[in-house]
């Protein structure tokens, strides 16, 4: 069975159609990416999952549970890890586990048991009667993520999990992630961190205006668009007219200057290092270093969504 | 698990979930000023701008008092900490539960009830001390405070279904209907000396039937039935409940 199953999901908010004709899977025991621009429609793919929005029409199922039909039975399944950190910040932390477990009919020596565990685990133990008014960014987003632990759900919702976070945070939340993923327990990431899908998602969908424009491994994906290789190239002294004289390169389709060097897309690139190195030799300029690049996964994301956001901020290329 | 089994254990499930949610309010919200201010004061003054120089015995103007306080305080805990919840996002916490929405309601609701039956005991309180007015039927002071407090309890859960992240806009709605209650409510008219016009409204007042009940806990008389306004009590309190229920629903979507 699948711990999620979504059958021609739509949703319409009065003219706006924020999910159109969806459909995926979610294999038991799978760690998977939800990747999309804001307003693609994961917040409300997300809200339907976990019954709070109804959608307009399509099914939805949690474990073979029907999310409109059996809400409570499908939601006993999962723990939620909402976008932002919602914790009471009146409470102490061992307080927020405590109501958390109690929301989640966790029984009271499990959820001592239980939420000692998970203060340990995210490092928040010595600070466990301490309100977490005082806490900082990483702290909370720990927490958060403890309280979506509590019941030993089979599946968890990650909205977001490490966005703005410092890297002890983002480090201790990616080892959890692996170690859901080991235990078996699915999990379903949202993540504007494309290389945090790349390195922990078995499997990522790319949803875009509502639907869903692509769904398989990150490697699979990054095949489809081996076309985007790309060679990086340092020039010392750097030509005048550098970055318009390597587009003049054949095969070279796009150049982009990154701090003190050129990176230029390319289907061959070992024609296009020939021609830097001819280009270098004819410029009287030396060749400082050379790496070739495969397509990554935010150019897949690139591709698929039309949204720029590497290189130059956020911005529409089509 | 027979069906029979699994419905008893996901209601006491509702009501662990409903107690955790109470006693979650009860520990954040119970000391913030403006609850302090709506639940205490606010009754307070009302009732003292309005009593103050008119002819009566304590015996009519405590009951009075505790009917306005438990107005009040019952339905000022939701107007402020879900629309807080909201902005905080904590009230997604709740909405996504493994429990129904009436659980979720009724942990709110039960918070501004035990508030409610907390503060109305400074006037009952007062009245015995200050005042020497003596209770001559205990059942129905008890019954009005509690069904009373439930039910505007109730009625604030239902106002901050409306959704705002912004305690000022429930509360001036709220206001609108809990003002006027006052009037048409039998506590500084009675209930046969307002206008016959205005009559019929009287009917469609919860605070008619509490006020009448913790009235005759000191008078002796009352105005309806007492099983009336217990009944008319209960039939708020569930309209309210699912009201809000709906409501909630609606509005999350």
């Amino acid at each position: 069975m699948n711990a999620i199953e979504v059958s021609h999901l739509t949703k319409n908010f009065g003219q706006l159609v924020a999910l159109n004709d969806v459909n995926f899977s979610v294999a038991e025991g799978e760690t998977f990416g939800f990747l999309g621009p804001n307003g693609a429609g994961k917040t409300t793919t997300i809200r339907i999952l976990t019954g709070i929005t109804v959608p307009t029409s399509g099914d939805a199922t949690i474990f073979g549970r029907h999310i409109v039909t059996e809400t409570i039975s499908a939601r006993r399944q999962m723990g939620i890890v909402h976008e932002t950190s919602n914790i009471y910040t009146d409470l102490s932390s061992w307080q927020n586990l405590m109501f958390t477990a109690a929301l989640y009919n966790v029984s009271k020596a499990e959820r001592e048991k239980r939420g000692q565990e998970l203060l340990e685990l995210f490092g928040l133990w010595e600070r466990k009667n301490e309100k977490t008014n005082g806490f900082s960014k990483g702290m909370k987003r720990r927490l958060t993520l403890a309280m979506g632990l509590i019941n030993n759900p089979r599946l968890v919702f990650l909205d977001e999990p490490t966005s703005g976070l410092d890297v002890q945070s983002n480090l201790i939340i990616r080892d959890v992630i692996r170690d859901l993923n080991a235990q078996g327990v699915t999990v379903f990431l949202t993540t504007h961190n494309i290389e945090e899908a790349n390195l922990t998602c078995d499997r990522v969908a790319i949803i875009n205006r509502g639907r869903i424009a692509a769904i398989d491994s990150p490697e699979k994906l990054k095949k489809t668009i081996q076309s985007v290789q790309s060679v990086e190239v340092a020039l010392d002294p750097v030509p005048h007219r550098a970055e318009e004289e390597l587009r003049g390169i054949a095969t070279v389709s796009e150049v982009r200057k990154l701090g003190d060097k050129f990176q230029l897309f390319t289907e061959a690139p070992p024609a296009v290092i020939a021609g830097v190195m001819a280009y270098a030799e004819q410029q009287h300029t030396r060749v400082i270093s050379v790496n070739t690049f495969g397509p990554s996964l935010e150019d897949v994301f690139i591709r698929l969504t039309g949204i720029e956001t590497r290189h130059h901020g956020v911005k529409t290329v089509d | 698990m027979t069906e029979q089994a699994e419905w008893v254990r996901q209601l006491r499930v509702e009501f662990v979930a409903a107690w955790a949610i109470a006693k979650k309010d009860m520990i954040i919200y119970y000391l913030k000023p403006n609850i302090i201010v709506s639940g205490m004061l606010f009754p307070l003054f009302m009732f003292l701008a309005f009593a103050v120089g008119r002819p009566g015995e304590p015996s009519i103007m405590i009951p009075g008092l505790i009917a306005i306080t438990i107005l009040f305080s019952a339905s000022s805990i939701e107007p402020v900490s879900i629309p807080i919840e909201r902005r905080m996002k904590t009230f997604d916490r709740l909405i996504s539960a493994p429990v129904s929405l009436h659980a979720v309601v009724l942990g709110e609701s039960l918070s501004g009830f035990l508030y409610s039956i907390a503060i109305a005991l400074v006037p009952f309180i007062a009245g015995i001390v200050i005042f020497a007015t003596p209770v001559v039927n205990p059942a129905p002071l008890i019954i009005g405070i509690l069904l009373t407090s439930f039910c505007f309890a109730t009625m604030g859960t239902l106002f901050a279904s409306y959704p705002t992240e912004s305690p000022g806009d429930i509360m001036s709605m709220l206001n609108v209907v809990r003002l006027p209650l006052i009037f048409i409510s039998g506590i500084f008219i009675p209930v046969e000396s307002i206008p016959a016009i205005a009559q019929f409204v009287v009917y469609f007042s919860p605070l008619t039937y509490g006020n009448d009940l913790i009235h005759a806990a000191y008078s002796g008389t009352t105005a309806f039935n007492p099983l009336v306004d217990i009944t008319m009590l209960i039939v708020f309190i569930l309209l309210f409940q699912c009201a809000a229920n709906r409501l909630y629903k609606q509005f999350n979507d």
